[in-house]
């Protein structure tokens, strides 16, 4: 039984499509990333799966049922955009919104206090919302979204304005969700967290599905066509044969040797090669990260109009609103 | 059932906590307070002493005017304390009448000249100066100079004085004997049997305009802040979060009891204190109490019904125009539609009073924007069937629901649409959408 299910699901905004056939499914007790740059679709999907829109075509399924509101009591939801009364108290806000999935004023608060210690931000619970950084808002939405202890939890962008030590810490309570058996269905635009985090994937551009399935089978459907190299002195071995494309950086180079069923042999010439006129003090062969296939797979899915490639195309090219660097990256 | 409490209970709990509500609580009545009790002492200390000259030849008929003239402020209180007594309404605050000195003089050569001066100096208010009758049996000639010609009390005064005075004289003249022309002077009181019921239209009459006032004043200020915290839930995005656990009409029906309440809270501390500065301040002559006695229970109970009907009626829509817009400022451009139904009302009052159970009243009555006031209007004057009492509340309690349902579809569509207000086309596709 899929705990999420989507199936040809469509929906329009106006003249603009939000998404367009859109199927996927997601594995009881697993971490599942919703992937896609800015404007891609990722929200209107994560809208019509907890019932806030629904979809014009298609269908949705939460628990292996048709979607109805009687199951909202068993998701944790977290918006992309803060929504807390601003004029609040933390602690009553937490209650509040604690007592609006059911739970007991007494219990909301006291599990409202416990996650506060656990994420750190016990001072921040007498104080009025609009007094807390945009982070500690951020925690205070985390923690709403799980206090009535949901058995799927679905955030949207949870980590984004968050500091590194902030995100791990959130990515971490995550992670231990997942082991203790509860579903965590997550959306981002940073390929890395996706990597590090999730067992299933979907990927999204422009309101289709590019790619999906789980993690391991993805990756290892690809070859180990990437080249991460360290050196000093003549550079001249880029122009090797083997080598697709190169992106050169001061004393490094990340290349993309062309596909071949030979590929493990062309990679010891490459460093054959690389050795004659250089010192060589890192050669990693890998498989192309996320962000890579990603980008693969946009361009195949739209061939290039003007005949060739363009080059060295990055994630953050296909985002209509780059909004952060990767702090971690 | 327990969302919308859950709704209604933060609602209320947060505005009720906030420095606003504290001050327009105090505030405003402190300062109607201000305004009456100011005005009241204000009205007291104005002079209330004339000082009168009466020149005549006539000694008596000048000495009968003077005694006349300084009795009247004393006859005048009396009255005033037995209508206290009979407790009856009289709505204009406490004026005093004038009290007089006379100053009875012969005229003289010169002594006109002398009055005028004393006017200009503002020894005296005025001077009234008789010719006696030329012929036996005719009127004298008499002219009263006031200092400014504005000051009609003591004008009013004279003249009632002067007629009495005259009336008696005349009256003995033609051989009555001076008691009997007391007895024959003393004014007829109106029968009590008569006043009461003037007096039950008047007290209906001014119930109709309370509700009226309290209506347009608590939908103006409470039913805009309905529609302002739909607002301001959409611009902070809390709905996503809460349409994540509750139905949106669960959300607008929770906002409407909460803000509503409040709303409530606040019109019953003010009524409160009114009513009770109003019983404990003799002085403030508004009659409070003897209002309420003269209004059936059964008034009173409508009284409430058809504001609460009104007040929730008002407030969804008001929720509706909230959930259409993104800004105050549209919300602003948008307040008509609140208002131009009250604005209606106002206009059938005509019809309503004259004739509170023709045709045209009965049917307007029925009609959900126009009930409140109208249908209170004919159970105040008029006499509706109680099936008609009955259907009014039903037709309200099922427009107001029907509203509720209608804002909750806006609302849970019109939350994602950002920028721009929906045209009546869009409406129409997000109500059939759900």
């Amino acid at each position: 039984m899929s705990i999420v299910q989507l199936d040809h699901v469509r929906k329009v905004y106006g003249a603009k499509v939000a998404v367009e056939d859109l199927s996927f499914s997601i594995q009881p007790g697993t971490m599942f990333g919703l992937l896609g740059p800015n404007g891609s679709g990722k929200t209107s999907s994560i809208r019509m799966m907890i019932g806030i829109t629904l979809p014009d075509s298609g269908s949705v399924s939460l628990f292996g049922k048709p979607f109805t509101r009687d199951v909202l009591s068993r998701v944790g939801y977290l918006p992309e955009e803060r929504g807390l009364y601003k004029k609040m108290k933390v602690l009553d806000q937490l209650v509040f919104l604690g007592s609006l999935h059911g739970l007991s004023m007494a219990e909301s608060r006291r599990r409202s206090i416990a996650w506060c210690e656990r994420l750190e931000i016990v001072e921040a619970l007498p104080k009025r919302t609009e007094d807390l950084s945009k982070g500690m808002q951020q925690k205070i939405q985390f923690i709403a979204s799980l206090l009535h202890d949901p058995d799927l939890i679905i955030m949207d962008e949870p980590f984004s304005g968050l500091d590194p030590v902030n995100a791990v810490l959130l990515m971490d309570t995550l992670v231990d969700m997942r082991r203790a058996g509860k579903t965590v269905l997550f959306s981002t635009h940073r390929m890395d967290q996706v990597e590090k985090l999730c067992d299933g994937i979907a990927l999204i551009h422009r309101g289709h599905l590019v790619l999906s399935g789980s993690m391991a089978e993805i990756k290892s459907s690809y070859p180990r066509y990437r080249v991460h190299i360290c050196f000093d002195g003549d550079d001249a071995f880029l122009s090797h044969p083997s080598i697709a494309s190169v992106k050169r950086y001061p004393g490094r180079a990340e290349i993309r040797l062309r596909p071949s069923p030979t590929l493990d042999d062309d990679c010891q010439a490459l460093l054959a090669a690389a050795m004659l006129h250089a010192r060589i003090l890192r050669f990693e062969v890998t498989q192309p990260t996320l962000e890579e296939i990603f980008i693969e797979k946009v361009q195949e899915a739209k061939p290039a109009k003007n005949g060739a490639p363009p080059p060295d195309v990055t994630f953050d090219d296909l985002e209509r609103q780059p909004e952060e660097v990767g702090l971690d990256a | 059932m327990h969302n919308v409490w859950l709704i209604a209970r933060r609602e209320y709990i947060e505005r009720v906590r906030t420095r606003g509500f504290l001050i327009t609580t105090i505030m405003i009545p402190t300062i109607m307070a201000g305004f009456i009790f100011g005005g009241v002492y204000l009205g007291s200390r104005e002079s209330v002493e004339r000082q009168i000259v009466v020149v005549s030849s006539d000694r008596q008929l000048a000495d009968d005017l003077q005694a006349e003239m300084q009795r009247v402020p004393h006859g005048d209180n009396d009255s005033s304390q037995s209508q206290n007594q009979t407790s009856q309404i009289s709505l204009r605050p406490a004026a005093r009448q004038p009290r007089f000195t006379v100053e009875v003089m012969e005229p003289s050569p010169g002594l006109r000249r002398l009055l005028d001066r004393d006017l200009d100096d503002n020894q005296i208010d005025g001077y009234l100066w008789i010719t006696p009758a030329t012929l036996p049996g005719g009127q004298p000639a008499i002219s009263y100079t006031p200092r400014s010609s504005s000051d009609g009390a003591v004008r009013t005064a004279l003249d009632a004085a002067l007629n009495r005075v005259l009336l008696r004289e005349e009256l003995a003249h033609r051989g009555i004997v001076s008691r009997e022309v007391d007895a024959i002077l003393q004014p007829v009181q109106l029968g009590s049997s008569h006043e009461s019921l003037h007096h039950d239209r008047a007290s209906s009459m001014i119930s109709i305009g309370i509700l009226f006032f309290v209506m347009y004043f608590v939908i103006m200020l409470y039913g805009m802040n309905v529609a302002r915290s739909i607002i301001e839930e959409k611009t902070s995005r809390i709905f996503e979060v809460l349409l994540a656990a509750i139905r949106p009409e669960e959300m607008m029906a929770g906002k409407i009891i909460g803000v509503g309440s409040v709303g409530l809270t606040q019109v019953g501390i003010w009524l409160t204190a009114v009513l009770l500065v109003a019983g404990s301040s003799a002085s403030v002559n508004l009659g409070g109490e003897s209002l309420h006695a003269s209004l059936t229970a059964a008034q009173v109970g409508y009284f409430f019904v058809y504001f609460l009907l009104g007040y929730l009626f008002y407030s969804s829509i008001a929720a509706a125009l909230g959930a259409m817009t993104n800004s105050e400022q549209e919300l602003q451009q948008l307040n008509i539609f609140l208002m131009l139904p009250l604005i209606f009302c106002f206009v059938a009052l005509g019809t309503m009073l004259s004739t509170p159970d023709g045709v045209t009243a009965r049917v307007l009555a029925l009609i959900p924007p126009f009930t409140p006031l109208l249908m209170y209007m004919r159970v105040s004057l008029g006499h509706p069937h109680p099936w008609e009492i009955a259907l009014s509340i039903a037709l309200m309690v099922a427009s107001i629901a029907a509203i509720v349902w209608v804002t909750s579809r806006i609302y849970r569509i019109g939350v994602l649409m950002y920028g721009k207000r929906p045209t009546p086309a869009e409406l129409m596709r997000w109500l059939k959408y759900s």
